[in-house]
């Protein structure tokens, strides 16, 4: 029967292109190809009617006529079904009933035949469009459920609402074949286009407040509602648990207007999805702002703790031992006198690295310094580094290791500077006086390892990584604000460098952080006649 | 008081900072003139005629290299400028604009009337208008004429770079000398950036003229600025 299609594969029942179209896409339900399907199944049905007439009774005859309008039933829809089996009653009287090729009839008795030819015909019809409906209806349901499941799918994987606005805009435009858009609230609850299906998209002040309508009063709006009807665009609200989270607005093709009521029907499940999908996003977001900001606060509390207490004891001692000096009533002898002026001496300096240590890791944190390499010495570093701590390095006595063939290395001198200047009064503070702390370097393969070995106590057991974090200080007295590691982790970070910590087998601490001493630094020419001058 | 001492011109917006220096320079004897803001300052500047200017870098109404600039078109009035650590862009701007040290902010009051007294020396042998002939500083022994250089009495021979170097620290003993100073003076104009060409002489001359390099005594870097020949001639 296949030669009786015109065009085959459009034809087979699996390939229905009424179901590869979008669903919302106007069903031509008179389409010229059912027409020409009934002419050329009528014809061909009179054809091999009348190569068989000469074998054949004029009621089997029939039977071919039947047989015609089935295939056409089951292909087309009622006018061109009902169309075939006059056609076909028509070509029979015509071809077949004598007088032959008039619409006359001699006998009354044929007027019966087409009678029953038509009532069986049109049964026939009707029953094979209905069957064929109810296929069409269950397939397009699967198709649905089918699409929706893989919206589902596809919108669970995410996380971010932009990503979420995304899938959700592509799966609507493929299944309604539409232009979708899909907006969210900002602040103040201003709708903010979240992802939409094409650029060509632009939505004007009027689309945005219909959206914006749909939003507030959490119902839809727009093209086909009784708000705003006047805008091309439908807009759906996403509504959740919780609310409204975002519009969905879907602007249908050309060629028709509005959505039916099925098709809103078939929506609004897809926009359930989406709603419930970005309000999951919603939800994790604020989790996360909000663990972030416990976070947050909890540092900041620590901060604040530890920053007052080493802001007031040095201030304390400071203001105690003024306030005894200004007291003249108070006979103090020359020692005492010397000793109150070096506390606050003493107290004042150690304000001043407090100071300059909480400055220096806000100003790394915000960005505000930045890391300015050059070629450079590290024996110099050391050598200002020491110089710098002179008298309180009298109760540590340091031996210095480097090798004299140490390269220059690119790095930022102050905050060189700093790193040693830590590391030296960390070990000062935690080791015992009389103590010896011993200062190395090496190179090897590009890369300078500068080690700070002291004598004291070490770091407990699994805190070789915690000390270097803001805010941990040892549990002993004379800490500072536990700035100082988190700082040189800091610098050295930023230089593409590592510091660790480690417990010496024998007692006490080594730390060691590294230094990339790849390139050569442009040097001068080596002196001629170096004897000479 | 056989002879009036120096006046100073303490220009410095912070009250406190300007009682703690009245104080401190007053007990030494320096005559004081100060000023609350740089407009002032330059106005004292020219009226009183300071042998020496304090200068803060961080005034309310004129920015403290704009100030070195300003006086240096007519005075070569030995300026030292006091920062604080933040500064230290603009500490050496001032210094490559003419301004002769720096103070950074905390400082003590004898740091302070150090660099005073290396700033007023540097005056006193301009005016001579002469060089001692032989330089002379812990066990260092520099003689210039002869070009000769001992430590504990035994010569050290430098190559013409190290000596060159050696020299105009020597020049500018006590004073802080800026990368870019030192590298025009020693290689000339043209090679105004290349810090490490001093890093490496500057190494070179510790290994030779000092006890330990890695503690320098005299030989000293100041990170992010230049060196500086510590030198107190009292």
């Amino acid at each position: 029967m296949t030669e009786f299609s015109p065009e085959p594969s459009d034809m087979s029942l699996n390939e229905d292109p009424s179901l590869n179209r979008p669903i919302n896409a106007p069903r031509r339900t008179w389409r010229k190809r059912e027409w020409l399907l009934s002419v050329v199944v009528v014809s061909a049905c009179t054809m091999i009617a009348s190569l068989l007439s000469p074998y054949l009774e004029l009621a089997d005859l029939v039977m071919i006529y039947l047989l015609g309008v089935v295939v056409t039933a089951s292909r087309s829809s009622t006018w061109p079904s009902l169309f075939t089996t006059l056609l076909s009653i028509a070509a029979f009287d015509f071809f077949f009933v004598p007088p032959y090729y008039t619409f006359a009839v001699n006998d009354i008795g044929y007027v019966v035949t087409f009678a029953v030819m038509f009532i069986v015909s049109f049964v026939i019809s009707r029953l094979t469009l209905r069957v064929r409906q109810q296929a069409d209806a269950s397939r397009l349901r699967e198709r649905r459920t089918a699409s929706l499941y893989d919206l589902s799918r596809d919108l669970v994987r995410e996380r971010d609402t932009t990503r979420l606005s995304e899938i959700a805009v592509k799966h609507i435009e493929e299944v309604f074949g539409s232009l979708v858009v899909i907006l969210v609230p900002r602040e103040l609850n201003r709708l903010v286009i979240s992802a939409k299906s094409s650029a060509a998209l632009v939505l004007d002040e009027q689309e945005l407040s219909a959206a914006q309508l749909a939003f507030e009063q959490h119902q839809s709006a727009g093209l086909g509602t009784d708000r705003q009807p006047g805008v091309k665009t439908l807009y759906l609200p996403l509504i959740a648990s919780a609310g409204t989270v975002g519009i969905v607005g879907i602007r249908p093709g050309t060629d028709t207007d509005a959505f039916d009521r099925e098709q809103l029907h078939y929506l609004e499940a897809f926009v359930n999805q989406t709603a419930m999908a970005i309000e999951r996003a919603f939800l994790a977001d604020e989790t996360h702002h909000a663990l972030l900001k416990a976070e947050t606060e909890s540092l900041r509390n620590t901060m604040l703790s530890s920053i007052s207490h080493d802001l007031r004891t040095p201030l304390t001692a400071v203001t105690g031992a003024v306030s005894t000096l200004l007291q003249n009533d108070i006979a103090l002898d020359t020692h005492n006198r010397l000793e109150l002026l070096e506390t606050i001496q003493e107290e004042a300096q150690r304000l001043n690295r407090t100071i300059k240590n909480i400055l220096d890791m806000t100003r790394l944190e915000s960005g505000a310094i930045k890391v300015n390499k050059e070629w450079q010495s590290l024996e110099e570093i050391v050598g200002v580094v020491l110089n710098r701590l002179g008298d309180r390095l009298n109760t540590h006595p340091v031996q210095v290791k480097l090798p004299g063939n140490l390269p220059l290395i690119p790095f930022d001198e102050l905050l060189l500077e700093q790193v040693f200047m830590n590391l030296f009064e960390n070990a000062i503070k935690y080791t015992p006086e009389g103590t010896p702390l011993e200062l190395s370097a090496s190179e090897s393969l590009y890369t300078v390892t500068v080690q700070l070995a002291d004598h004291g106590p070490g770091v407990p057991h699994g805190e070789e990584e915690r000390i270097f974090e803001k805010f941990v200080r040892s549990r002993t007295t004379g800490g500072g604000v536990g700035l100082g590691l988190a700082i040189c982790r800091t610098i050295i970070n930023a230089h593409g460098g590592k510091i660790w910590m480690e417990n010496r087998p024998g007692g006490g601490a080594v730390f060691r952080f590294t230094l990339s001493a790849a390139g050569l630094p442009p040097l001068p020419k080596v002196e001629e006649g170096l004897e000479d001058r | 008081m056989p002879k009036e001492k120096e006046l100073i011109l303490l220009i410095e917006d912070e009250p406190q900072m300007r009682r703690f220096l009245r104080i401190t320079l007053q007990t030494q004897g320096y005559r004081l003139v100060e000023a609350a803001n740089a407009q002032e300052g330059l106005l004292q500047a020219t009226t009183r005629n300071p042998d020496v200017v304090l200068l803060d870098l961080g005034l309310p109404d004129l920015d403290g290299l704009e100030v070195t600039k300003r006086l240096r078109e007519w005075t070569q009035t030995p300026i030292i400028v006091i920062s604080a650590r933040e500064q230290e862009q603009d500490k050496v701007k001032a210094l490559d604009a003419g301004a002769d040290d720096y103070l950074t902010k905390p400082f003590s009051a004898g740091e302070l009337l150090a660099r005073i007294r290396v700033a007023l020396r540097h005056v006193a042998r301009q005016i001579a208008g002469k060089q001692e002939p032989v330089f002379a500083l812990h066990n260092l022994r520099v003689d210039l004429a002869q070009r000769q250089v001992f430590i504990d009495n035994t010569e050290v021979h430098l190559t013409p770079i190290e000596y060159k170097l050696l020299t105009v620290l020597i020049r500018h003993a006590g004073k802080v000398i800026t990368h870019r100073q030192l590298l025009r003076e020693v290689w000339g104009p043209a090679h105004g950036n290349e810090v490490q060409y001093l890093r490496v002489y500057m190494t070179q001359l510790r290994h030779k003229l000092e006890n330990d390099p890695t503690r320098p005594r005299f030989l000293m870097n100041e990170p992010g600025i230049g060196y500086r020949l510590k030198y107190d001639p009292d």
